[in-house]
């Protein structure tokens, strides 16, 4: 962590912002290796956007000026290079698959993604924090023994698989419940005060929150458990102890803090994760998000939704890390005394 | 699973109906438009009298449909129709309601019968009614014809709908800067004048379908798009963010990959229904076949559009819920490449047909909810002759016309051979799981007759530059698609069109053509039909294509909604008689 180190040597906030700044810097080359990338790879797979007007009852001659229209008669390099100049003066393009702007069809799609990637990340960890660290204090016992069973249990199930199994018991012996199983909102939604639209989205984040998170909250389990236990093996723990603060105070202040150190990079790790798993999730239950309009764009080989697409998750991705080093560096101790 | 199919067909030697479409294949996320549906065609063992008792089951349901649905109209008074909001779901978002842009299904029907008010109205033969226009005359010598429009349509803005807006639709349909997909509606329309406010003349030639288009085609409003450059008219947000319409329902909200909502128009006119029943009326898409049906159960959506035949099978047993089926434009088939070896002989053709068991994967495939396909034209189309039989099953057939063409079985390796080249062929298609099943049920049939099958799947897009580029790089495909009312399928198999895209079998013949030609032209629906026949027996003879079966379409509901009178209009042709009963408005 050279940020840590920087920061002991340093003098706090602008080291801090020097860091940031220099990482924002290097992601900018990047980012546009990954678009490059993405417009190379997609040009090179067969077909184009016509396919999906792939019907005979649509004349050829239609189709070549939808090509002409989209550019797509011009050399690959005069392409990418239009497409860039584009991109760069903040112009997504135009989505033939959606017929709007890419820019408005991104605005659409991305805060649901945020919405429940964002709550997924806090149940992930909350839940992943709290069971671990509890699991720690009470190792070995039956307790114990049973949850780490659950967790491996959920580590090791696949989410979309997760997702169709609580559709199906949400529609059966779940019915009570009252849960929906698809969409963000209730139809009547616009027609709810605002506490009660609250809770409407609220209802419809229960499922494909657990479908999301349930996976990867067994894995932060396993993992704060495992750091849980080893600061509790530590010999300040012992000083803690025989300075007569109480048992309490001993786990939550002293061990457990020192056992999140290493989790809140964990944190960076699991963004991607949760993004790239919302791609399933979000067909799974109709969330109107990014990963199903991206899964879409590329069977549509919607080039423009793609790019724009792929851009924002790899600067998400990027400043999720971001985020984790600079977190790791707040959090730390040895930082904020410094 | 492909060699267990093998296995499974021939040791058996019996139909895997019936039973097999209670197997779920749905649980696998899918790789194409449409999640994975379908059965497992590997449990095979009921026989063809299991499959017929199905069907009757099948037709003995349906009735029990239609009396519930008619007591259920005569208990509830009409006055207490009114009200409640109806859900419906589909696989896939409407993407634009901009009648110039938009190809898909839902978007043709919410525009033909929810949004707007069309010219005329197709009935449920596809003949054309008064709508908009409250009639037309046509001139003796038939190059002109005279709309009459009603005069209490509105726009939904106020505006009254006029002779002018109809003429301004008609403008920028045929305007070559508007990418409008469908101009051979309109490629017979030469001329328009507007007469007055409600009179509207156009200069036609003599067309088969010549007012269909105008059924499909929504007319738009000239005081909101007349200003925008016609070359705009794609992209402009009427059709996605603010669409004004005429129809029994007004646009209320749209929120984009999850549903459309509209609002009954108290101003839609009582000669033509006058309000509708629903309140508001909601398309949702819910990708994954799995969670729309647990919406249906949960009763967060009141009716399911084209549910796959495995779950309509459980729906069905469901008291609450009423499974329903009506047939669809849409069929599938093998195109042969005759333009290579051993596709070019049209007795290896035939012989492939006779050896394919159409009954078979039609079950497979589609349950009840579907039949055996014998041309280009299905039960959907007022000119379908139910008399006209597709080939038989029959392998022993097969089998002698492949020995008569020279592929014979020398080695008795268990594969025909003609000049030592072994008789296959790469059989392409999408990864979908109907196809794969087909693909491995064609395998398993065409092994039995010494012809080796290697199935192949490529992802749509990947697959439509294979088959329409000018190499032509493979032998044959399955495929799906829908029919147009208007049957042209020159595009298919006109001589002079062999190179364009969608001639995939490069198979033509100049009677056909003349025939297909005609076709386009003949005002009168007897001559069309008889045209239609002799098409059809041309294609029968020459099999460059392998008709495999027509799709139904299943609408699954609660048994709450009223009034869904679906017929090969499609969906929503009765919508605005649709109703809720008074207890399962929401």
């Amino acid at each position: 962590m050279g940020l840590g180190r920087a920061l002991v040597a340093g003098s706090g906030v602008e080291t801090l912002i020097r860091y940031v700044g220099s990482r924002l810097l290097q992601a900018i080359p990047l980012l546009i290796g990954v678009v490059t990338l993405v417009f190379v790879i997609l040009h090179l797979a067969p077909g184009d956007p016509t396919a999906i007007w792939f019907n005979p009852s649509i004349p050829p001659e239609v189709l070549e000026r939808m090509r002409e229209s989209m550019g797509l008669d011009r050399p690959l390099y005069e392409q990418y290079l239009h497409w860039l100049k584009s991109f760069l003066t903040g112009d997504f393009g135009y989505s033939y698959s959606q017929f709007r702007p890419v820019s408005e069809v991104i605005g659409d799609a991305l805060p649901n993604t945020l919405l429940l990637g964002g709550v997924c990340l806090i149940v992930v960890f909350g839940i992943g924090m709290a069971v671990g660290a509890w699991q720690a204090v009470r190792r070995h016992s039956a307790a114990d023994s049973m949850l780490t069973f659950v967790t491996l249990f959920l580590y090791s199930m696949p989410g979309f698989w997760l997702g169709l199994m609580l559709i199906l018991a949400a529609s059966t012996w779940l019915g009570w419940l009252g849960l929906p199983v698809s969409g963000m909102t209730s139809v009547d939604h616009s027609l709810l005060g605002p506490l009660d639209r609250i809770s409407d989205i609220a209802g419809h984040l229960v499922l494909p929150t657990i479908a999301l998170g349930l996976g990867s909250a067994a894995g932060v389990t396993r993992y704060v458990r495992g750091e849980m236990l080893e600061v509790l093996g530590q010999d300040y723990m012992r000083t803690a102890r025989a300075k007569g603060l109480t048992e309490r105070t001993v786990i939550l202040r002293h061990a457990l803090r020192n056992a999140l150190l290493p989790v809140v990079s964990l944190l960076g790790l699991y963004l991607p994760l949760l993004f790239g798993g919302a791609l399933v999730i979000e067909v799974v239950f109709s969330w109107p998000g990014m990963g199903r309009l991206m899964y879409d764009a590329v069977l549509a080989r919607d080039y423009p939704l793609v790019l724009a697409a792929s851009f924002l998750f790899a600067v998400l991705v990027i400043a999720g890390n971001l985020l984790a080093d600079v977190l790791y560096a707040l959090v730390d101790p040895r930082v904020r005394h410094a | 699973m492909v060699a267990s199919a093998i296995e499974a067909r021939r040791g058996a030697g019996s139909r895997p109906f019936g039973r097999a479409l209670l197997v779920v294949a749905a649980f696998v996320a899918g790789c194409d438009s449409g999640p994975p549906r379908g059965a497992d065609p590997m449990r095979g063992g009921d026989s063809l009298a299991a499959a017929e008792a199905e069907l009757r089951a099948e037709r003995a349901y349906a009735d029990g449909v239609r009396q519930a649905d008619s007591a259920a109209h005569a208990s509830v008074d009409e006055r207490n129709r009114y009200g409640g909001t109806i859900v419906v779901s589909g696989r896939n978002d409407i993407q634009t309601l901009n009648p110039l842009v938009a190809t898909d299904m839902e978007s043709v029907q919410h525009q033909a019968y929810v949004l707007f008010t069309p010219l005329v109205r197709s009935g449920p033969d596809f003949e054309p009614l008064p709508w908009l226009a409250r009639d037309w005359t046509i001139d003796p010598e038939g190059d002109r014809i005279t709309f009459h429009l009603r005069d209490d349509v509105f726009w939904h803005d106020g505006v009254p709908v006029t002779a002018a807006d109809v003429a301004f639709t008609w403008e920028r349909v045929v305007d070559p800067a508007v990418p409008f997909f469908n101009p051979a509606y309109f490629d017979a329309w030469e001329a328009v004048e507007v007469l007055d406010e409600r009179t509207v003349r156009f200069t036609v030639r003599p067309r088969s379908n010549l007012l269909y288009g105008w059924a499909v085609t929504a007319i738009l409003p000239e005081h909101i798009l007349g200003d925008v450059p016609p070359d705009q008219l794609a992209t402009h947000p009427f059709g996605t963010v603010s669409p004004i319409g005429s129809g029994p329902f007004r646009f209320v909200e749209r929120v984009p990959g999850d549903r459309w909502v509209f609002e009954a128009n108290p101003d839609f006119p009582e000669g033509l229904g006058g309000r509708p029943y629903a309140d508001r009326l909601v398309y949702r898409q819910i990708p994954e076949d799995a969670a729309a049906e647990a919406a249906l159960r949960t009763g967060e959506i009141d009716m399911i559009v084209d549910a796959d035949p495995v779950s309509a099978r459980r729906l069905a047993a469901d008291s609450g819920l009423v499974v329903t089926s009506y047939p669809s434009a849409e069929y599938s088939l093998i195109a042969w490449n005759t333009r290579r070896e051993p596709f070019d002989d049209p007795e290896v053709r035939r012989a492939l047909t006779l050896a394919i068991d159409r009954e078979s994967i039609a079950r497979v495939v589609r349950g009840t909810y579907g039949s055996v396909s014998a041309g280009p034209v299905g039960p959907w189309h007022w000119s379908w002759d139910p008399g006209w039989e597709p080939l038989p099953f029959d392998p022993d057939s097969a089998g002698r016309l492949l020995d008569r063409a020279g592929w014979t079985d020398a080695d008795s390796n268990g594969v025909r051979e003609k000049d030592g080249k072994p008789l296959g062929f790469e059989l392409y298609s999408t990864p979908r799981q109907a196809w794969q099943n087909v693909a491995a049920i064609v395998q398993a049939n065409l092994a039995d007759v010494g012809v080796v099958v290697e199935p192949r799947a490529r992802e749509q897009a990947a697959l439509i530059p294979l088959v329409t580029s000018p190499d032509r790089r493979f032998d044959a495909f399955l495929v799906g698609w829908s029919r147009d009312v208007p049957l042209d399928d020159r595009d298919l198999w006109a001589c002079d069109r062999v190179d364009d895209p969608m001639h995939f079998t490069g198979w033509c013949l100049p009677e056909l053509d003349a025939v297909l030609d005609s076709m386009q032209v003949v005002p009168d629906r007897e001559s069309l039909a008889r045209l239609t026949r002799r098409y059809e027996s041309l294609v029968a003879d020459a099999q460059p294509y392998t008709f495999l079966y027509n799709v139904d379409t299943i609408l699954a509901r609660r048994a709450g909604l009223r009034g869904v009178e679906a017929d090969a209009r499609g969906t929503w042709a009765s919508v605005a008689h649709w109703w809720l009963d008074p207890e399962s408005r929401r």
